[in-house]
């Protein structure tokens, strides 16, 4: 019959005994309770060392205090951060430290002899691969959002090239008809602007109504799918939709195209849109202007190319999926911000 | 001087060539009673083995104690064909490697021609002539990467030989004819606006540099309430979109510090320049306002002669200060030395919490090697980031076309120019030439301290590269340094520094 009593000499040093009772239980004589760190408990310490600075700067005190988990002891995260850092920087030398924690950090190092200490060197192993992990998820959710930072700002710089050159190209039009949109290049290069017109292929939108969807994250394939690659709880995204675009409420456009001041909510431009940047979806262009910034056929084919082959990584929102995109033109979801005053 | 050219197998090749067979012929045989210098009857040998021979030849004068190095990547691995240009028989792909090569062997003669002691313009002008000949169907995006590349140096050199400040301009021969001109040189304020955005999309350069920068200034930023970032070049901006982004939304909800951005402008901004510095601020600020981050822009104009002077920046109690210098993202405009120089010693006066800095990776041989040595850099380095944009996605020629056409050109050809002005004997005040290595080592001379680049900043840079090929790599060097390469080849260095509070001192 199994006995269940584990050898003592690797318990002594900080558990009790375990003992079993006629009963069949399995009581312990600790003096100190043990603690079981599940994955989502170990998740929220770790969360909370990094909140504060790291395994070096954080303190069980101030990690108790950030965690606020009931029934947690200065004992637990004692220990459990110096595994922690053990785990981090196995080479690192550490200061106060007992000589228990050094034998921990022989038996990692050495190869472990016994069915005891391998299971105490998978446990720190096993922190380590954890804290990897996590830590390349939390940086991927943060490149995800950065990319997608950068991605608005310059989509609202582009729109807003395109809306002062289509009002240039009227003009022009008008005039003489020379410019751009009746220049065809001789050289391989079309219109530059048939590719920033109207949320160009290049430029995102937010048509996803799904969380953000890389295709190459979804390569990297840490959990498994993009589901679980869930926007960042703080960030207020409501999920779009392609139906969901913003035209300025009222054009303070020098130009005469007030005839197009649809109005739909936004869900970036708060309150009455007093001031609104001059933002327009491309497709509201006056008429005679329109084909200067795109024409959509063209912008078609350019997104049903850009689509089919792998799609650029800077695609927010729209993420490269064949499957969440219908192949028609660009809209601009959303105003991304007013123009500051 | 006898120029041996290996004139068989030039007109072995030229029946591959798509328009210009005809001409090669004609062109070739009048080249031998046009120019008697020249012996182009001279057959040394085919294939390779007359490549030793031109070698031999180039350096008889001895102008550089280096042999140009040939990089691997042009002899065993020769740059990728183009398949919507050129797609013929199967042996076409040897043809279009010997083509690069060939390529390469009449930018190092043309290069040698013109920056040996006797400075003989006219062997110059009779290989450019050449050269253009070769290159001329690649203009305008089709063609091979090394024909594209080949176009632009060649242009460069054309404007070496014409004297130095005609290049500088920019565009030349590659303009499109026709369109409206807001800004000298061929293209316009909206052709670099499209230019950039298909650069970030198609390259991880740009991201990369933004990215570690960021990422080191919000680890530094910490629990701080005022941040204040002093810009070298801000350019359009967009590189604090992604930090503003990331200071709301740190983690446990904490309220976001006080941003406050002073961008450094300069009188004479460049001719590429996307947009104004007043431009910028005003974009930064309604994006600021939109993700909700409290955020304040400042102007520091500097005078002309680009001194920079710390006690004219205003301060606040109690901030945090962060100096950023993104120098040679491809996107970015040129700046002397001096100017550099200036601003990163005031920097340290002001004792930064830290000091970013995102510049070239120098080849192997550092900024010395004379005038061929940097010239044969510069091809190395040119000719893995031309490989790194075809790889990056599938992209229409002439997105890349134009990328190359508005940013990479220019910047050829006024890095050749420099180059060119700071060859032993003439005039030495640009960059390189006094100074021979990167401004890392610059820093590290005047007495900053190396910061450290942290391991969540690595991951996102590997993470990042990754999306885009796995040609990129980035490598962590002396600890506070990411260093982003295409195959073999480092091109992208970002550093963290911080400054000690002694400007005396040495140490």
């Amino acid at each position: 019959m199994f006995h269940p009593k584990k050898p003592s000499g690797m318990n002594s040093h900080e558990r009790g005994m375990c003992v079993q009772g006629d009963s069949g239980l399995v009581l312990t004589t600790d003096p100190k309770p043990r603690l079981r760190w599940t994955v989502e408990l170990h998740e929220r310490f770790v969360d909370a060392v990094t909140q504060l600075g790291g395994p070096d700067k954080a303190t069980p005190k101030t990690i108790m205090r950030v965690m606020g988990v009931k029934g947690l002891t200065l004992y637990h995260l004692k220990s459990h951060l110096q595994k922690f850092r053990l785990g981090k920087q196995p080479h690192k030398e550490f200061n106060d430290h007992s000589i228990k924690d050094a034998s921990a950090l022989e038996l990692q190092r050495s190869s472990a002899s016994s069915s005891a200490m391998i299971g105490r060197s998978m446990n720190e192993m096993q922190m380590e691969v954890q804290r990897r992990l996590h830590e390349q998820l939390e940086v991927q959710r943060h490149l995800q959002l950065r990319i997608e930072a950068q991605g608005k700002y310059m989509q609202a710089m582009l729109e807003k090239a395109c809306q002062t050159l289509a009002g240039e190209s009227m003009v022009l039009h008008n005039s003489s008809g020379a410019g751009y949109h009746n220049h065809k290049t001789p050289s391989n290069m079309p219109n530059p602007m048939n590719s920033i017109g109207g949320g160009a292929p290049f430029v995102k939108d937010f048509g996803s109504s799904s969380p953000l969807n890389f295709p190459s994250f979804q390569d990297l394939n840490i959990y498994g799918g993009a589901d679980q690659l869930d926007l960042h709880p703080n960030l207020d995204r409501p999920s779009l939709s392609l139906d969901s675009y913003h035209l300025p409420s009222n054009n303070n456009s020098s130009h005469d195209n007030s005839g197009f001041g649809k109005k739909r909510p936004s869900p970036f431009v708060t309150g009455g849109s007093g001031k609104n940047p001059l933002l327009w979806s491309a497709d509201d262009l006056p008429e005679h202007g329109h084909d200067q910034i795109h024409t959509p056929e063209m912008v078609d084919s350019i997104s049903v190319d850009i689509y089919e082959a792998k799609p650029p990584p800077a695609l927010t929102g729209g993420g490269g999926g064949d499957e969440q995109k219908p192949l028609k033109p660009h809209r601009h979801d959303d105003h991304l911000f007013q123009q500051a005053g | 001087m006898d120029m041996a050219i290996d004139y068989v197998t030039m007109m072995e090749f030229s029946g591959h060539s798509t328009a210009t067979t005809d001409e090669f012929d004609g062109g070739c045989r009048d080249w031998s009673d046009w120019s008697p210098v020249l012996d182009w009857d001279a057959v040394p040998g085919s294939g390779l083995g007359g490549f030793d021979d031109l070698l031999a030849s180039l350096l008889e004068d001895g102008t550089g104690p280096d042999q140009p190095h040939l990089p691997p990547q042009w002899v065993d691995s020769p740059p990728s064909v183009h398949t919507v240009a050129n797609d013929k028989e199967g042996d076409e792909t040897d043809g279009h490697d010997f083509k690069g090569l060939r390529l390469v062997h009449l930018l190092m003669a043309a290069g040698e021609a013109l920056s040996s002691e006797g400075e003989n313009r006219e062997l110059a002008r009779v290989i450019l002539v050449r050269l253009k000949e070769l290159v001329s169907p690649a203009s305008g995006g089709c063609g091979t990467n090394m024909e594209r590349l080949a176009a632009h140096f060649t242009d460069a050199l054309q404007g070496l030989l014409e004297g130095a400040g005609a290049v500088a301009q920019g565009g030349g021969k590659h303009s499109i004819g026709g369109r409206p001109h807001r800004l000298e040189g061929g293209y316009n304020q909206t052709d670099v606006l499209v230019a950039f955005q298909l650069l970030q999309d198609m390259s991880p350069y740009v991201k990369f540099g933004h990215f570690t920068a960021n990422q080191a200034i919000l680890e530094a930023v910490g629990h701080e309430r005022r941040v204040h970032v002093v810009d070298y070049d801000i350019m359009e901006g967009v590189q604090w979109a992604s930090l503003m982004q990331a200071l709301v939304s740190q983690d446990g909800g904490r309220p976001a510090p006080h941003l406050r951005i002073t961008a450094v402008s300069r009188a004479c901004s460049g001719r590429r320049s996307i947009t104004t510095v007043q431009e910028t601020g005003r974009r930064l600020a309604a994006y600021a306002k939109s993700v909700g981050q409290p955020f304040s822009f400042h102007q520091y104009r500097m005078d002309p002669d680009e001194t920079f002077r710390p006690a004219a920046l205003k301060l606040v109690q109690g901030e945090a200060l962060f100096f950023n210098c993104m120098l040679h993202l491809p996107h970015s405009t040129y700046h002397t030395p001096a100017s550099i120089a200036s601003f990163l010693s005031g920097a340290r006066a002001l004792s930064p919490t830290l000091v970013t800095l995102v510049e070239e990776e120098a080849g192997p041989a550092g900024g010395g090697g004379g005038f061929m040595g940097r010239f044969m850099d510069s091809l190395h380095h040119y000719s893995a980031v031309y490989d790194s944009l075809e790889a990056g996605f599938p992209m229409p020629d002439w997105a890349r076309a134009l990328v190359e056409k508005v940013f990479l050109g220019p910047r050829i050809a006024g890095s050749l120019v420099r180059m060119y002005r700071g060859r032993p004997g003439e005039e030495e005040e640009e960059e390189g030439s006094g100074k021979g290595g990167s401004w890392g080592e610059w820093l590290v001379a005047e007495g900053f301290k190396p910061g450290r680049v942290s391991s969540s900043n690595h991951c996102q840079a590997k993470l990042l590269v990754g999306l885009f090929d796995d040609g990129y790599r980035v490598e962590e060097v002396a600890g506070n340094r990411l260093v982003l390469g295409w195959k073999s080849r480092r091109l992208l260095s970002a550093s963290i520094w911080t400054a000690s509070s002694d400007p005396d001192s040495l140490n």
